[in-house]
């Protein structure tokens, strides 16, 4: 095509059939003798060099994108093999008397101590109350739990290197979890056998203060003033919580104190007060008011 | 001879031509890459969009909230209500910036311009109507957006102290968050931004979930919400 356009700017123009055809004529009368291997052979070279580069381009904006959040990429842990997702409502608070039956262990959203635990880049050396670790994930943390027997020396300061200092981050023993690593963010959770796994920092991309997963990204990971002493922390309980207790609540928000108010009647749970909160109306848990959060005293 | 040299000088041509074409494929390809990376086809939303009315109107509301919620977290001795206190405030206040980035990034006043009225985003050219800020309705902009209290209120508020704080301030905020949702609704389905979207959505929802808890602790407390503005 290149040829005839050539021919044609050095043949007089004769009319466009004439010259075309004269054209194919030479060219067809000169490349007779021997094929043109060297140009064939140098144009696949040059189209598989460019389509080599392209790809290579796509490839690596698409291996760097992949982690990145965007309106197209809302949760980039979708390209992370093993992570549990569940929907959760936000914003239910319990008090510090209270404890929620949650539906995995570790939790991983759900209502939540109106406390937060201290998120900013917080390990703690012994395992604290989950309600409050809950709350921690609401504002976009990512929470490391790991089994206490299994995770120790190397692998602790692995992960402890991921966590400290590290706005959004917090760490700490969970006795009894079934893997020895188990990552928690809003509605994400993925259990780990190593802490050289690089899904570790694949979790910690996508999911952290990502906007488009945690209810409320940018809440705040001090705690100081708000009850929740970092440096004594509300201790863990390991055993679940009695769904017949009145101080128990369900994931839906719904406590036990609610039901047995509601019914007229007391589950025989000897004697025990229930908090002094009325039931609330609209099916939030209630909120502790007049009672004295047990927060370690100073 | 001459046919020999004319061919193989127009071989060379071809192939040089052919490099070139190549080439050129390859540097549109490349340029298309970096724009789909880059989103440079992303236009800003303009001063009369939801988008930017929302932000601005937005960020400015949630400036007062913080401003009440620091003096309840400063002066209650109440150690719930200092927590939900400091979480609206910070909360609030991360959003606020949030917007603002944007705005700066629009190349659009961070606050709505001073006298031009709040609200007119959600009017559709003037065929939808939201509320006045009074109590009614309006197609036109609005005065004072609804939950916003007054100086008076505000200087009250810094006033009290113990429990008539503590319920003035669940009041206060209460008909702020209840004033506020109505926008975050508009916004959560017509801006044209899905981050805008998104963060709508998540202003409605969260201080849903907090209206529902301020509720219960002024019933707690034997108060009355008070009447929305």
């Amino acid at each position: 095509m290149a040829s005839g356009t050539k021919s044609k700017g050095t043949n007089k123009p004769r009319g466009k059939t004439g010259s075309v055809n004269k054209a194919r004529r030479s060219v067809v009368g000169s490349a007779r003798k021997p094929k043109p291997w060297g140009m064939i052979l140098g144009v696949i070279v040059v189209v598989a060099l460019a389509a080599g580069v392209i790809g290579y381009a796509l490839m690596t904006v698409h291996d760097k994108e992949k982690w990145v959040v965007a309106e197209d990429n809302q949760d980039p842990s979708e390209n992370i093999d093993g992570v549990v997702r569940v929907k959760y409502d936000s914003g239910q608070h319990v008090t510090a008397q209270q404890r929620v039956a949650y539906d995995h262990s570790p939790p991983l959203g759900g209502p939540h101590d109106g406390t937060w635990a201290d998120c900013n880049g917080t390990v703690y050396p012994k395992a604290v109350r989950t309600e409050n670790m809950v709350h921690a994930l609401e504002h976009g943390s990512v929470w490391i739990a790991y089994n206490p027997d299994k995770i120790k020396g190397k692998a602790l300061n692995t992960l402890k290197a991921k966590v400290e200092g590290q706005p959004y981050m917090l760490m700490s023993p969970y006795p009894g979890l079934d893997k020895p690593i188990s990552m928690q963010s809003w509605g994400h959770q993925l259990k780990l056998t190593s802490a050289t796994d690089p899904r570790v920092d694949e979790f910690i991309k996508s999911l952290r203060e990502n906007q488009y997963q945690n209810p409320e990204p940018g809440g705040r990971c001090d705690s100081q003033d708000t009850g929740f002493d970092v440096t004594n922390p509300p201790p863990f309980v390991a055993e679940k919580p009695d769904p017949k207790d009145p101080n128990t609540v369900g994931m839906d928000g719904k406590g036990a104190t609610q039901a047995t108010d509601e019914g007229g009647m007391n589950t025989g749970s000897t004697g025990a007060t229930p908090p002094a909160t009325p039931p609330a109306t609209d099916g939030t848990p209630p909120a502790s008011g007049s009672v004295p959060a047990t927060q370690p005293s100073q | 001879m001459t046919t020999d040299s004319r061919s193989s000088s127009s071989r060379t041509f071809v192939l040089v031509a052919a490099m070139v074409a190549v080439l050129l494929v390859g540097a549109a390809a490349g340029m298309l890459i970096s724009t789909a990376s880059t989103g440079g086809a992303d236009a800003a939303p303009g001063g009369d969009s939801v988008d930017v009315g929302f932000a601005q109107d937005m960020r400015m509301h949630h400036l007062q909230a913080v401003t009440m919620a620091g003096i309840e977290r400063d002066r209650t001795s109440d150690l719930e209500l200092r927590g939900i206190a400091f979480d609206i405030e910070s909360t609030q206040l991360a959003q606020s910036s949030e917007m603002a980035g944007w705005l700066t990034v629009w190349e659009q006043p961070d606050l709505p311009a001073p006298g031009a009225g709040h609200m007119t985003w959600m009017s559709e050219g003037g065929t939808h109507s939201h509320s006045n800020g009074e109590g009614g309705q309006t197609t036109g902009a609005v005065q004072r957006m609804p939950g916003m209290a007054s100086t008076d209120e505000l200087n009250k508020l810094r006033k009290l102290s113990g429990a008539e704080l503590d319920v003035y301030f669940l009041q206060l905020m209460l008909r702020h968050h209840e004033g506020g949702l109505e926008m975050a609704q508009y916004a959560a389905e017509h801006a044209s931004k899905g981050y805008v979207r998104n963060l709508a959505d998540k202003i409605v929802k969260s201080q849903e979930a907090e209206s529902r808890l301020m509720k219960s602790m002024l019933a707690q407390r034997g108060a009355k919400p008070l009447p929305l503005s």
